[in-house]
């Protein structure tokens, strides 16, 4: 069987309302996006400090912005999900 | 005494090591690794497309599923799967087999003598960073293009800012932050899981035959943990290459305005996809 028939099985599945295989990946995924999504900001935070000696103003921006984008992430796979 | 056997026997490097050098070029044990596998990769993509037949041998058969199982699933993203698919079933098939070739025989315990510390001619292509960096890079270039050739330069860039206009100072740090956590997320995810996992099994190897007293325990404890690699080596390969397959998905959906097509009534005709974007990159 072709990869159309099987595609078409895998919707009917999904139809069905058994978890797709995609989902797997998503539920591994944005447990360990949030955690880098706080370090990424914080490092980026922590580096334009460092550089520009105005500690600890940047740090405490970019560990904001990073757990905004954790939060923004959990809506955003949400949203992506809801359309599926 | 047992301690220092022990210790001896326990060899962990964090990346690639050097066997040789071309010039400037570097050559890494892990880069053999990851050579292993393409060949490999190649030898049975070259005996299958020489031998295939409609109705499909054993050995065929078994070699074609894997790219059927990840191609339905594919098929059943978006319309213009096909423009994706074989990225998804190449990362697959080259994690699975890069990360199954570290569980041979012979494969980090095979190598150079450096002093005290044995170099393997051959490590797991993905318990180097730079291997999984290089996949997520890709990955990360990939799904950004679809979006560029889905929205647009400029509604790419629109998507990044955000709306409304004047919460782009804050949203854009935040969408930046989130796109950049996905490179990480991937490449540290599959180097994590693989590079643990032969640190586990060494670790095992090393316990089981410190002393004389627990030396039978080598020749069955290891195998419980290498019976445990191949699962999850499959698991990670599966999971990095779904992951891809969602972040172009998510690309292409965000162009769509989230409602991607539930279902072309020319699939009940058994029409050929005829979306002109459709075809292969």
């Amino acid at each position: 069987m072709g990869p159309d028939g099987d595609g078409k099985r895998e919707a009917r599945r999904n139809a069905s309302g058994e978890p797709r295989p995609a989902n797997w990946g998503i539920a591994f995924d944005l447990g360990i996006r949030l955690g880098i999504s706080v370090i990424l900001g914080l490092g980026a935070g922590l580096l334009l400090d460092s550089w520009l000696r105005t500690s600890p103003l940047f740090t405490l921006i970019g560990m904001a912005l990073g757990i905004g984008a954790a939060m923004y992430t959990i809506w955003d796979v949400a949203r992506d999900a809801m359309r599926r | 005494m047992a301690e220092e056997e022990g210790e001896s026997l326990i060899h962990i490097a964090l990346g690639g090591e050097e066997l040789f050098a071309i010039g400037p070029f570097v050559v890494t044990n892990s880069m053999i690794g990851a050579l292993l596998a393409s060949l490999l990769l190649l030898a049975a993509a070259w005996y299958v497309t020489r031998q295939s037949t409609l109705i499909p041998s054993r050995l065929q058969g078994l070699l074609e599923l894997p790219v059927e199982w990840v191609a339905g699933i594919v098929a059943g993203s978006t319309s213009r799967w096909r423009g994706y698919v074989a990225l998804v079933i190449g990362f697959f098939l080259m994690i699975l087999v890069a990360n199954w070739l570290g569980l041979l025989p012979g494969v980090g315990t095979i190598g150079l003598r450096h002093g005290e510390e044995l170099v393997p001619f051959v490590r797991p292509a993905a318990a180097d960073l730079n291997f999984t960096l290089g996949l997520a890079i890709i990955t990360f270039v990939v799904f950004v293009w679809w979006g560029i050739r889905i929205n647009g330069p400029g509604g790419y860039l629109k998507e990044l800012i955000g709306e409304p206009r004047y919460m782009a100072p804050l949203m854009f740090p935040i969408h930046l932050i989130s796109e950049l956590s996905r490179l990480v997320s991937l490449s540290m995810r599959l180097f994590g899981n693989v590079f643990a996992g032969e640190v586990l099994i060494a670790t095992m190897l090393a316990l089981t035959t410190a002393t004389l007293f627990v030396l039978p325990l080598a020749f069955f404890v290891p195998s419980i943990f290498l019976g445990l690699e191949l699962l999850f080596g499959a698991v990670q390969a599966i999971v990095f290459a779904l992951l891809t397959m969602t972040y172009i998905t998510m690309a292409i959906a965000e162009h769509d305005g989230g409602h991607e097509p539930e279902h072309d009534p020319r699939d009940d005709h058994g029409e050929p996809d005829a979306h002109p974007a459709s075809s292969p990159a």
